[in-house]
């Protein structure tokens, strides 16, 4: 049976027994498969065989069965880490020596300390250097006029003479209408503080 | 394994924090764009004559108006209280304007307390005004002026007591004249600064 056998050969009856041809087919299929799940896939096959495995495959890692092998997924996650601090990809023969295994084992360390080390340095410099501040320039300062500051109404007035002692409520009338053209003055100009 | 990853992700963040810091502060900060509000700014915030200053110059005024009015009626007890209200008027802490103010509406309370014969709390209510003065001003010399006014009504009192007998009140009499001369010496000093300043 070829590869075209699949597609241009009569459909068995569903109650048929499998014919040896086919009994072959899934046994050698059977062998793929078990070698693609140990990790062993053949690097020849039909197009039909690799497309089921493909599928077998998929539907394996559905169910949750599709595990990476402990030192598969360690080195994964070095090259990871490697990869975010700027380090070049180690070679793989590297990692199974004995000294590859221990340099593997304290790199993440060495690495959390020397940026450690490096982000202390940099914030204990940031904070020497943090006094030596530009002075920022200052806005401009207008002097405000005198009719919009509270002030002593005494130039308003003058000596009170004794005869007008008691006359507090004309003297009121004055201040708060005095009071209220420079509260106006301040309030309508384009620049006054509201 | 597992904590020496933690620890290499947490010092990368360490680093990168670290960068972040220094890369801002060598960043100088951009100069504060005048605006047409601060190129106008007033110094002091607390001087200008603000909306607490108005409202309570207006409140004062309006006693002012309530008590000249019970006065027209005749209404003295009611003018009082009145003119009292203005004392407890809450005013814009440091203003001026408020001392000025409390002291010339003292100086209406004395008069109409002595129109009363309350020479007492006349006397009462100008010496405690008196003894809060900060700064001389023409106020603090018109509040002199009643004082005298007052220990004058009071000596006056002493004589009718006496059936006429001046000695006893000489004491009263020589208060008043200080009294007087005290309200005289501000005014010539504050006058002259105001012609130097002129």
């Amino acid at each position: 049976m070829t590869d075209d056998d699949f597609l241009t050969a009569p459909v068995p009856e569903p109650l048929a027994d499998a014919s040896p041809s086919e009994r072959a087919h899934a046994k050698t299929f059977a062998d793929i498969v078990d070698k693609a799940v140990s990790g062993r896939a053949p690097a020849a096959m039909s197009a039909d065989d690799r497309a089921l495995l493909e599928v077998a495959t998929v539907i394996r890692a559905t169910h949750g069965n599709a595990e990476l092998a402990p030192e598969k997924r360690r080195s994964i996650v070095e090259d990871v880490l490697r990869q975010a601090v700027g380090g070049s990809r180690p070679a793989p023969s590297t990692l199974s020596s004995p000294m590859g295994v221990v340099r593997g084992r304290f790199a993440p360390w060495l690495v959390a300390g020397s940026s450690t080390l490096v982000a202390a340095a940099a914030m204990l410099v940031l904070w020497l250097r943090a006094p030596a501040t530009a002075p920022t320039p200052q806005a401009p300062v207008a002097e405000a006029p005198m009719s919009w500051m509270s002030r002593p109404a005494d130039p308003l007035f003058g000596p009170i003479a004794r005869e007008q002692a008691g006359n507090a409520s004309d003297r009121i009338d004055y201040l708060f209408a005095d009071r209220l053209d420079g509260y106006r003055e301040r309030r309508l100009s384009s620049g006054g503080a509201r | 394994m597992k904590t020496a990853n933690v620890g290499a992700v947490v010092g990368v963040l360490l680093l990168a924090g670290a960068m972040f810091l220094t890369g801002r502060a060598s960043v100088p900060a951009p100069p504060p764009c005048p605006t047409e509000t601060n190129v106008t700014h007033v110094k002091d915030g607390r001087d200008v004559i603000s909306d607490d200053l108005m409202v309570a110059l207006d409140q004062a005024k309006n006693f002012h108006r309530k008590a000249k009015v019970y006065m027209s009626d005749g209404n003295l007890a009611a003018a009082t209280s009145t003119v009292r209200e203005i004392l407890s008027l809450p005013f814009p802490k440091g203003a001026p304007e408020a001392d000025d103010v409390r002291l010339d509406a003292r100086a209406l309370l004395a008069k109409l307390l002595v129109m009363q014969g309350q020479i007492d709390e006349a006397t009462r209510t100008v010496d405690e005004g008196l003894a809060a003065v900060q700064r001389e001003s023409f106020f603090v010399a018109n509040l002199y002026t009643v004082r005298g006014e007052i220990l004058e009504a009071k000596a006056t009192n002493i004589d009718a007591e006496n059936a006429g007998d001046k000695t006893k009140s000489a004491d009263v009499r020589r208060a008043a004249i200080e009294a007087y001369d005290k309200s005289i010496q501000i005014n010539e000093k504050l006058q002259k600064q105001l012609v130097e300043h002129k």
